[in-house]
Parts: structure tokens; sequence; C-alpha cells
């Protein structure tokens, strides 16, 4: 497996993490810091450009040139192992590393552009960053730690049953870096076990997207919710009660979408949406309005901090 | 059915989404077999007439085409397909670039016109941001607390404790400089253009 650092971290901030559910962005601070891992977040780091990226109106050569300049911000910053918050901007990331790496054409041309616009301090030298060696996501880094988890826990979640959403740009665009198997990826479930909560580690259509498909959820919607449907169906069947995510963008999608979906079906769904680190962060006591920020969620998360509240009187939340 | 000039180069169109700087080192496309595994796992060859196994076949048939076939714009680009090839082929990857293809040929631009919000907030804050335009049909479905989380957003992320979104004045200038000098100015303004002309049509 690869090797996941617990020091020099950049916390990569995420756009949509930013507007829709900042509390992903603390919980993971608050996850970070129980688990002694050592990060910085930087305020020059720029967007990775993914929603644009992937609805076509960002090029490849200028994605990879933003790419440049935040690696350069993490070279002075001297934390170079980048976290990103996002499935999106860890594959974004992971691909604009590899074309500067390995084509020097466009590594030329990217710091001929930094030397005349004033920034050659961020000029991109080849391996400054390696896809492989510096790239995660934060889930990996929480991962790592999974044996730390059960004596941080505090609250018992156990009467909860979860299941997992792993991002597609997490497990499919770079699947030879993905922790375990893509086609069945076990990232989120190992992390949640430790909490001490019963998985369900299988369920049809488990791989399948998330159906936001980035300009589909937009202009050809029928198309996009019939394919989050699909899984709203199984995780229904399979009586699942919390999905946990890891890509701000699957959890607006099964999150904000579902009421609508669920009535196009003629059912209700009710099924909670949270990342994995706003669920650790709930089991190691956070604030559920102050750190987890479940104030932004659309399908309420209040039925968890309601139970939470009854199993664990003790705790003030 | 394509027919071919003998000593014409038949892979010119697969040659030249290699070439691409989207394209994965080692595309597979030469070496597809035909096998479907793509066409079995992708949810929209499930619910649509899209079909990436056939899209790879007129790349190899240099069925040029494709290019101007709205079917290309169906793909999720949730690489599903990409990660399950045998070959390391990508129809994922090879629509992203005949999309391209669509754009700089001009057809295109008018399907990403309604997205140039997006790079307009990336111009003026360093960050990316879902179009307006979609606001209101966002508000039918998400219902009217997502547009009051909108305007309670600074007070939230206060309470959250969260540091400054917004880059400082600086490096949004060091990123407006570099996009106009990779020429993605350029290519913002003509899509705009687009879209100015749809809205006064």
């Amino acid at each position: 497996m690869k090797k996941i650092p617990d020091k020099e971290i950049l916390l990569f901030k995420s756009c949509l993490v930013n507007v829709e559910y900042p509390g992903v962005e603390s919980s993971t601070k608050f996850v970070f810091d129980k688990l002694g891992i050592e990060y910085t977040i930087s305020e020059r780091q720029s967007c990775c450009t993914g929603l644009g990226h992937y609805a076509d109106l960002f090029d490849q050569f200028s994605t990879t040139a933003l790419a440049a300049r935040n690696f350069g911000i993490a070279r002075e910053e001297d934390h170079r192992n980048i976290a990103t918050l996002c499935a999106t901007c860890y594959a974004i990331l992971k691909k604009s590393a590899n074309i500067l790496n390995t084509k020097d054409n466009v590594r030329r041309q990217v710091n001929k552009i930094f030397d005349g616009s004033g920034i050659s301090d961020l000029k991109y030298k080849v391996e400054d960053i390696d896809s492989r060696d510096n790239i995660f996501h934060t889930t990996e880094i929480i991962y790592n730690k999974a044996d730390k988890i059960p004596d941080l826990v505090e609250v018992d979640l156990s009467g909860f049953k979860v299941a997992a959403h792993h991002a597609c740009h997490y497990c499919k665009v770079h699947h030879q870096d993905t922790i375990g198997n893509p086609r069945d990826p076990m990232v989120i479930e190992t992390i949640a076990k430790a909490c001490g909560v019963e998985t369900v580690d299988w369920y049809d259509r488990k791989t399948n997207t998330c159906g936001n498909g980035f300009r589909q959820r937009y202009m050809n919607k029928d198309l996009s919710f019939s394919v989050t449907a699909e899984k709203l169906l199984s995780l229904k069947e399979n009586e699942v009660d919390i999905l946990l995510h890891m890509c701000p963008n699957c959890q607006i999608q099964f999150d904000r979408n579902q009421k609508v979906i669920g009535e196009s079906l003629n059912t209700e769904f009710n099924i909670i949406c949270l990342n994995i680190s706003q669920f650790v962060a709930l089991a190691f006591g956070a604030d559920p309005y102050k750190v987890v920020g479940i104030q932004t969620h659309t399908v309420p998360v209040e039925p968890v901090v309601d139970k939470i509240k009854l199993i664990n009187p003790v705790n003030e939340v | 059915m394509n027919t071919f000039k003998i000593g014409e180069n038949t892979f010119e169109l697969a040659e030249s989404i290699i070439k691409d700087l989207k394209a994965s080192d080692n595309l597979g496309i030469l070496k597809c077999i035909q096998c479907g595994m793509c066409t079995s796992t992708c949810p929209a060859a499930r619910h649509t007439d899209y079909d990436p196994r056939e899209i790879i076949k007129r790349v190899l048939d240099k069925d040029e085409t494709l290019i101007k076939d709205d079917i290309i714009w169906n793909c999720f680009y949730c690489y599903t397909c990409h990660s399950i090839c045998p070959v390391n082929n990508s129809a994922c990857e090879v629509n992203q670039v005949l999309r391209q293809k669509t754009i700089d040929n001009g057809k295109g631009k008018s399907k990403i016109a309604p997205f140039s919000e997006y790079a307009d907030s990336y111009l003026e804050s360093g960050l990316g941001t879902i179009p307006s335009d979609f606001f209101s049909d966002l508000i039918k479905d998400y219902g009217n607390e997502w547009i009051e989380l909108k305007a309670n957003l600074e007070e939230i992320r206060k309470e959250l404790s969260l540091g400054p979104m917004l880059l400082p004045k600086k490096d949004i200038e060091d990123i407006n400089e570099i996009l106009e000098k990779t020429g993605f100015t350029k290519r913002l303004e003509r899509v705009r253009r687009c879209k100015d002309e749809k809205d006064t049509r």
C-alpha cells in the first residue's frame, strides 16, 4: 500500500465544501487534531477548477497551470503533502502532477508564464510533487490512523446502520493509487467500523456514480436522477440510516436531491448524508452545530443528534 | 460505413486523441478489442442510447461525425469504464477530448456556455461557484432552506471557526494573469459571447 503521511500536510480547501457543507472542513480539522495530524491551511490556495474542468469549460493546460501554482504554494508553506476534502480535487491534482512531471514542454510553458507574471518563486521543478507520494484524500489520512480511533470515541453511534459511497474520482480515475480494491472499496467502512458502528459492506450499485455527472445534473436532470435513484433504492432496501461520503459533489447529489427524487418515485428515503469526517467528529464528541455543521444539510441530521442525546445523556450535545 | 483509401491513416482520429494533453499516458484506444466491459458498467448506457464501446469503434473507424454527435454529451465522467478497461483504454477520456474538439470547432461552445459564470467567479475570487442561472431550478428541488444557507453562510462559517474563503487580492491578480497567458480568458470570452447570443435570441 502507498505510504500515507501524518505531517507536513496542506489541507486543500474545496469550493463546494466552502459553500455547501463547511462543516466538512471544520470536522476534518477537529478529527486531524484529535489524531495528532500536523497540517496547515493556506489562504492563497485556489480552487482546483474541478467543476469547471469537468463541465468542459477549463482546458487541461489552464487547469494544470493553476495546479502548478498551488503546488508552488504547498512547497513555500513547507507542507508538500496535499490532502483534499473533495474527490475531484484529488483526481485533478494527481493528473496535473503527472503532466508536470512527465511532459517537459508543458512544464516549461507553465514556468515561462510564471516568470512573466512575477511569480517565479512558484515555478514547478520536476518531482516537486509526486502524484502517489504527495497527493492524498483526507479520508486516507484518517484511514491510516484507524487503529487510534476506538480509544478516541466518546459517543456511541452503534444504533445506526451505515453504508459508504466512495466517490468515483477517488476510486476510479487513478485506480492504481486507490487503497484496497477500487471495485469494492472499503476505506470509509474501515473508519466507520473503528467508530463502532455496523456497516453494510456491499449493496447493489455500491460502486455506481452518484449521478451528478457535472453537466448532467444541470443540463440533463432526468438522466442524472435516474442514476441517483438506483442507488437510493438499493440503500433503502438495505435499511441504511446514514450514507457516508468523501466528496461534496456526491453529498449534494444524495442530500439535496433526495426529497425530489423520492417524490418522483412515490417514496421517502430519509437517508442522512454525512462526510466520513463529520461522522468521526460526531463519534469523537464534536458539537453538531459548531463543528460538524449539520445546519447546512437538507436531509435533517437531527435524528442522529437526538439519539446521541438519548443514549449518551452525559454528553452535553 | 466508412470506406478508406489505400495508404490512408485510418487511425488519425484515434492518434490525435492519444496525443491530447487530456489523455492519460499509454491510453489504449488502439488496443481495444470491443469486449464491452465499458458499456456493461456505464450509467449513461443503462439509461440512454450512449454506448462507450460504440464511441470507441467510431473513433477507430475515423468517424469524424462523432465530433458533432450529441451522444458524446451523455457521459457522466464517472471513469467507471476507465477503471475497468483491460487494455487501459478510457471512453471517459476519449469523450473529454472529443468534446474539446467540438468546442474548438464552434458547435460545442453553446453546450458549455451555461457554465461560464463558474469561470467568472474563478477569475473574480479564485473559487468556482455553481452558476446563478441554475438557482431557480435548484431552489425548486432543494427547498428554500438552501437559499437561506447562502444568505447565512458567512455567519455559519464564523460559528464553525473557519478561515476566509476568498483569496488575497494579489493572488487573485496572479491567477488572472496566468489564465490570460494560458489563453483561457480569450476562450472564456468566446464562450460568453455564445451565451449572450443565446440570451438575446
